[in-house]
């Protein structure tokens, strides 16, 4: 039996995400992926799926779906729809519409079953900038019908969600980058010290940040290397981007600070307009919140 | 070596541009063909390789890497590429006359050599072709084009390079070409992988 959501408004911006193709970056491929991992995983679990099934990334306008077929799923991350981190069970030829409720940016929609698009380089990521994998390469548009696969696992009863971004400032822990030594000690204490404000301008390659300017930055002799997730790159007005997901595998300007991975998915989830500022954490510190995150993932998915 | 995330580390050689690079791809495949557990990704740039791992990845392995990055790396072996092209960029005129040369003086010279393919990155499939002599290094453009024709070939600083799509760009371009460099139907489906050869006709 054909089971799946029939799109009837697609949202600003739904794509189909897993975890994402890691291994192409010496070909030029973004790893891609759920710029929230942490909701992807919890929302696969709630409707009984592995935590890496596909699942969709919906962004500040939610869609709105006709169920083909009877299906369960769940919305973790953004409060979107009626009952943001439950198992919402749609039957065949019922509407659900996922609007955004206040703060709302992000959430990950896993449907019981996943997502079932065809793999390419081993991933169903959504390639946006490159136009590849996932449901045709492309966003969701009005009449698509995204087919879902056969259940396997039980649904969670109950409610389970992220955490939101706290009112007030959001902070992020962060580990220094590998350049920051060529920012001189006024740019580097501004940075750790200012408040940055998110930009509507972010995308699933990076959160663009503005504050006060850190000064121009000369990056024309710093040659193109390796990003890593998290990185904060300066740009040449002195204003940072966090790389994410489908960040570009090399990237040419400095890298001051690189975001704890445990924090990424706050980012994520921190709408534009909102103030994050930045508290600095040793290398060491930061890879035990990322044992400690790992660790209660993998209980919470015995469970 | 240097931390560049939690499970993130940048090995770096200096010198030469390009002999750094051939030190970052060769550490690279060996990372790579090691496959060791946690292994997610190896990138070799223009001096770095970034090393990234997941759960249970062993990073001691990498400061001798870096150390001693090995002479002939794993892995298959570099392929030799013929690029043919069509030679009419918008800028061919203006790279000619800055490098000295008449616009046949210069495609002479372009089509004489062979260049090693350095690293992958921008979008996929896009290369940084190592090769160009000193006289033929010339600074990308002031201001980027909002869009270069697919398959345009193009130089900046010691690189050329060529565009597998129609994307923003900021490089000299020379002319353009119809071959993929990205095709998923293809196997590989990149057309380039770090160390192969080019040589280019006109």
């Amino acid at each position: 039996m054909t089971r799946g959501l029939f799109v009837v408004e697609p949202g600003v911006l739904s794509t189909v995400q897993d975890l994402g193709r890691p291994g192409w970056g010496a070909w030029g491929v973004p790893a891609s992926g759920a710029l929230d991992e942490e909701a992807l995983r919890l929302a696969n679990r709630l409707v009984g799926n592995p935590p890496g099934a596909a699942a969709l990334e919906i962004t500040l306008s939610g869609p709105v779906f006709k169920a083909v077929g009877d299906v369960a799923l769940a919305v973790v991350g953004g409060a979107f729809g009626p009952a943001p981190g439950e198992v919402i069970r749609v039957e065949d030829g019922g509407t659900l519409a996922l609007a955004a409720g206040p703060g709302a940016v992000r959430a990950v929609v896993a449907v019981a079953g996943g997502v079932d698009v065809p793999r390419v380089l081993g991933s169903r990521s959504t390639c946006v900038s490159a136009r590849f994998g996932g449901f045709q390469g492309r966003r969701l548009q009005k009449g698509d019908v995204v087919l879902v696969g056969e259940p396997v696992g039980a649904p969670l009863p109950g409610r389970a969600n992220v955490p939101r971004p706290p009112a007030g400032d959001v902070t992020l822990r962060a580990m220094p980058g590998p350049q920051e030594h060529l920012f001189d000690p006024e740019a580097r204490a501004a940075f750790w010290a200012a408040a940055w404000r998110v930009l509507p301008e972010s995308n699933r390659m990076g959160i663009r940040l503005r504050g006060e300017s850190l000064g121009f930055v000369e990056t024309s002799a710093l040659p193109s290397e390796g990003t890593a997730p998290g990185a904060v790159q300066i740009t040449a007005e002195g204003h940072p981007i966090v790389l994410l997901a489908e960040r570009p595998t090399t990237g040419g300007y400095p890298k001051i600070a690189t975001v704890a991975s445990a924090d990424l998915g706050l980012l994520a989830r921190t709408a534009p307009g909102r103030i994050v500022r930045f508290e600095r954490i040793p290398v060491d510190e930061a890879r035990r919140l990322l044992a400690e995150f790992e660790a209660s993932d993998r209980a919470g998915s015995a469970r | 070596m240097r931390q560049a995330g939690e499970r993130a580390w940048l090995l770096e050689w200096a010198g030469d541009e390009s002999a750094a690079n051939a030190k970052a791809r060769a550490a690279a495949a060996a990372v790579r063909a090691a496959a060791a557990p946690g292994f997610l990704d190896a990138v070799p740039s223009a001096r770095t390789c970034l090393v990234l791992g997941g759960p249970g990845f062993d990073a001691s392995p990498l400061a001798a890497l870096e150390a001693d990055p090995p002479a002939a790396p794993p892995g298959p072996a570099p392929r030799a590429h013929e690029i043919r092209f069509t030679p009419d960029g918008a800028d061919l005129d203006e790279i000619a006359s800055r490098c000295g040369l008449t616009p046949e003086g210069f495609l002479r010279a372009f089509t004489g050599l062979t260049y090693t393919v350095g690293f992958l990155g921008f979008t996929p499939g896009f290369a940084y072709l190592y090769g160009l002599p000193l006289a033929f290094h010339l600074p990308r453009r002031p201001s980027p084009r909002a869009a270069v024709p697919a398959g345009s070939v193009a130089l900046a600083g010691p690189y050329v390079g060529i565009y597998p799509g129609a994307t923003p760009g900021g490089w000299n371009l020379v002319g353009t070409t119809a071959r993929r460099l990205f095709d998923l139907r293809g196997d590989p489906p990149f057309l380039f992988s770090p160390g192969d050869t080019v040589r280019f006709t006109a």
